[in-house]
C-alpha cells in the first residue's frame, strides 16, 4: 500500500501558502498593524483551524505534530499570523469544543473552524500572570447563572474576538481550586475591550484589556466541571509550550534563511561576507540551535500524540527554542549590518517578534526553576 | 458530470539548475510538485463539480512517489486518484504515455470530460492532451481560458489565440487542455490531505496488467522517439547596449541594422 506521509504533505502545502501568500504581504500586514482578516480567512478556508479536532466534529482529524508543523511554517512567514492561528486552533477553541453545548458548538465552534469567527483566551490579570492563584475576576453563582466582575489584560484578539474563553475565580477561598473557565460571546452586556496596545513586535496582533462589569451569563457558559479550571488548563499546557517552541522554530528558519541569502549577496573587501569566519560562526550557531530546537520540539509533539506526560519535555523545548529564536533575531540583524536596523528588511521584524515568544506559555523565569526541579534540584 | 483530470508530478523547475558539465538537470533536493497547468485543470474540475455535482477522478502516471500529487489533488477536492505505476511504464515518450493514459481512461470509462494542463514544465511538449483525445477519438479544445457553459451534451469554452480567442462549442465527452488564465487554483484542505494519507484513502494503483497492455507497447520499449542527449544550448549571442538619448539611439540602431543587412 503506497500512501503519502501526512507530515510531509501538510508541511509542503502550508509552505506553499506561506511562500506565495504570506511572505509577499508580511511587511505590509506588519506595518498596517490591523487584524489580518483576509489572511485569517484564507487560513480558515484551508481547514487549518480544525487541525487538532476530530473530523466528525468539524475538525481536520490531525494531531499535535501536524498542528506544530503548521505553526512553524506560518511563523516562518509572519509571527503574528502564526500566533493568531495557534490561538484559534488551541487555546481559543479547546474548552468550547470539549465543554460547550450543542448550540455553542453550532453557533461559535464550527464557524471558528471555518475562519468566520475569531476566538480568544483570557488568563492574565493586572495582578495575576504566572501566579494564577491570584486571579480575581470573580464569577459569582446566582440562581440564573453567574455574575462576573473583574479585569483581564494581555488578551490576544481582545478587541476583535467574537467570543472569549475566560479563566475566573468562583470561590476566592479555594485559590487554585476555585478557578473555572467561562464562555462569553462578544456582545454580552457589561463586557468591554480596551483599544489595542501599542506593541514592540507582532504588531498586527490585537492585544487589549477586557473588562467585566456585572456580566450575567447562564450556567451552561461554565466550561467544564466546577473546580476543574486549573486541571483543564494543565491538560493543554504541554501543548501550549510545544506550540510556542514550534513558532520559535519558524522564526529561526526565517532568520537563518535571510542570513544565508544576505551573506552570499553582500560583498566587502572583494568577497562576499559568507567567506568570513565570524559570519560563518554565527550561521553555524543558528543552524545548530535550529536543529536542536526541532529535535526537542518534535520529541514533545510525538509524546503528546502518544498521550504521554511531557510537561518537562515541552517546557525544555519552549525554553530552548525561544531562547534560540531570540539569538537568531539578534544575529540576523548583525549579519545584515546597518541594513538590519532598517525597517525595509525583515531582519528587524525577527528581532522584534521574537520577544512575543518569551511570555506566552510561561516566562523563562518560571520555566527554568521548574526544569531545575524536574531534574532533581 | 464525471470528470477525469490528468495530473503529472514534476520537479519544481523554478528551482532546478543544469549541471554545466553534463547538461543534465540537477534534481537532488528539488521538490516535486503538481505540474502548474494541471493545478488549473484540477481547479476547473472542482469548480464544475461544485456547480453541477458529479465525480472527479485524478489520473497520473509515474513512480510510486507520484502518489503525493494525487493526495494533494484529493486535498483540493478530487474524489478519487488512480496512479499508473509500473517499471514497464518508465522512460515513456509522449506517444507511449498518451497510449497508457488512454488505456486507463478506457478502463475507467463513463466520463463526460477530460481536463488536463496545456503542458508540463519538465518536458514542455503540450502533446499529451491532444494525443489522449486522438487515441480516445473524442473532440479536443486546447488552450482553454474560460469555460462559459456546460450543457447536458456539450460544452462552450474560449480558447486563447495569439491575437485573440476562439469561442468553441463541442460535444461531450471531450478533452480540454487549460492554461493558467482559466482560474486561481485553491490550496488543499488540511483535513483532505490527512484523509488522502490514510490506508482507506480512495487512491488506486494500476500496473500494466491492470490496464491490459503489453509491456512492449508502453514505457521506453513502446516509445516512438528516444532521447539521445539533453543539453543546454550554448549562448552565442552577445547583446549590445546603445547609449544616448532616444533619437540618437534610434539612429545608431538603424545604422547597425543596415550595416548587417537586416533592413
Amino acid at each position: 500500500m503506497i500512501r503519502s506521509n501526512p507530515e510531509e504533505l501538510i508541511r509542503k502545502s502550508i509552505a506553499k501558502f506561506v511562500d506565495n501568500e504570506l511572505i509577499p504581504s508580511a511587511q505590509e500586514i506588519d506595518e498596517k498593524g490591523e487584524f489580518p482578516m483576509e489572511m485569517f480567512q484564507k487560513i480558515g478556508k484551508m481547514g487549518v483551524f480544525g487541525i487538532r479536532y476530530p473530523k466528525n466534529k468539524g475538525g481536520a482529524g490531525g494531531n499535535t505534530t501536524l498542528y506544530c508543523i503548521i505553526c512553524e511554517e506560518l511563523a516562518r512567514g509572519l509571527m503574528s499570523v502564526a500566533a493568531i492561528t495557534a490561538m484559534q486552533c488551541l487555546m481559543g477553541t479547546n474548552f468550547l469544543f470539549h465543554f460547550g453545548t450543542k448550540e455553542m458548538h453550532e453557533k461559535y465552534f464550527l464557524p471558528a473552524m471555518r475562519g468566520e469567527k475569531i476566538s480568544c483566551f483570557c488568563l492574565t490579570e493586572p495582578e495575576a500572570g504566572s501566579d494564577l492563584g491570584n486571579v480575581s475576576t470573580l464569577a459569582k453563582k446566582t440562581d440564573k447563572g453567574f455574575v462576573v466582575n473583574g479585569m483581564k489584560t494581555w488578551v490576544t484578539n481582545g478587541p476583535v474576538a467574537d467570543f472569549y474563553t475566560v479563566l475566573c475565580q468562583t470561590d476566592p477561598a479555594k485559590k487554585l481550586r476555585g478557578l473555572n473557565f467561562f464562555f462569553f460571546p462578544k456582545d454580552t452586556p457589561g463586557l468591554s475591550a480596551s483599544k489595542a496596545f501599542d506593541l514592540l513586535g507582532t504588531r498586527t496582533t490585537q492585544i487589549s484589556e477586557l473588562a467585566f462589569n456585572e456580566v450575567h451569563i447562564p450556567h451552561e457558559y461554565m466550561l467544564g466541571q466546577e473546580g476543574q479550571g486549573l486541571n483543564n488548563l494543565l491538560s493543554i499546557l504541554s501543548e501550549i509550550r510545544t506550540m510556542t517552541a514550534a513558532l520559535a522554530i519558524g522564526l529561526q528558519r526565517a532568520a537563518l534563511d535571510d542570513s544565508i541569502r544576505y551573506a552570499h549577496e553582500r560583498a566587502q573587501f572583494g568577497r562576499t561576507i559568507s567567506k568570513y569566519q565570524l559570519i560563518q560562526a554565527k550561521i553555524a550557531n543558528m543552524a545548530v540551535n535550529l536543529e536542536a530546537s526541532k529535535l526537542l520540539t518534535y520529541k514533545a509533539t510525538r509524546m503528546i500524540d502518544n498521550k504521554e506526560e511531557c510537561l518537562k519535555e515541552a517546557s525544555i523545548a519552549k525554553y530552548f527554542a525561544t531562547e534560540s529564536a531570540c539569538k537568531a533575531g539578534d544575529e540576523v540583524t548583525r549579519i545584515f549590518g546597518a541594513y538590519g536596523y532598517s525597517m525595509e528588511y525583515s531582519a528587524q521584524r525577527y528581532y522584534r517578534d521574537n520577544r512575543f515568544l518569551l511570555y506566552g506559555g510561561g516566562t523563562h523565569e518560571i520555566l527554568q526553576p521548574n526544569i531545575a526541579r524536574w531534574v532533581g534540584l | 458530470m464525471r470528470i477525469i483530470v490528468l495530473v503529472k508530478q514534476v520537479p519544481d523547475t523554478t528551482e532546478v539548475k543544469l549541471d554545466p558539465k553534463t547538461g543534465n538537470l540537477i534534481r537532488e533536493g528539488i521538490e516535486s510538485i503538481i505540474n502548474p497547468d494541471d493545478r488549473h485543470a484540477l481547479e476547473a474540475a472542482i469548480s464544475l463539480k461544485e456547480k453541477t455535482g458529479g465525480k472527479i477522478i485524478a489520473l497520473s502516471m509515474g513512480p510510486p512517489q507520484a502518489v503525493d500529487a494525487l493526495s494533494e489533488a484529493i486535498g483540493m477536492g478530487v474524489d478519487e486518484g488512480i496512479l499508473l505505476t509500473d517499471r514497464a511504464f518508465a522512460g515513456a515518450d509522449t506517444w507511449a504515455t498518451s497510449f497508457t493514459l488512454g488505456k486507463a481512461v478506457e478502463k475507467i470509462g463513463g466520463f463526460d470530460l477530460i481536463l488536463c494542463g496545456r503542458q508540463a514544465i519538465d518536458g514542455d511538449t503540450a502533446q499529451i492532451g491532444p494525443q489522449v483525445a486522438d487515441y480516445l477519438k473524442i473532440p479536443q479544445v486546447t488552450y482553454v481560458f474560460e469555460i462559459e457553459a456546460v450543457r447536458k451534451k456539450s460544452i462552450l469554452v474560449k480558447r486563447r489565440m495569439e491575437d485573440g480567442y476562439e469561442r468553441i462549442q463541442c460535444e461531450l465527452p471531450a478533452l480540454l487542455t487549460v492554461i493558467g488564465e482559466l482560474n486561481t487554483p485553491r490550496y488543499a484542505m488540511v483535513g483532505g490531505l490527512i484523509d488522502a494519507c490514510r490506508e482507506k484513502a480512495p487512491i488506486k494503483l494500476w500496473n500494466a496488467a491492470d490496464i491490459g497492455v503489453q509491456t512492449c507497447d508502453v514505457g521506453l520499449e513502446g516509445s516512438l522517439t528516444h532521447v539521445i542527449r539533453t543539453f543546454a544550448p550554448k549562448s552565442q549571442r552577445q547583446g549590445e547596449m546603445i547609449e544616448g538619448d532616444a533619437e540618437a539611439a534610434a539612429k545608431s540602431l538603424i545604422g547597425k541594422l543596415k550595416e548587417n543587412s537586416l533592413i
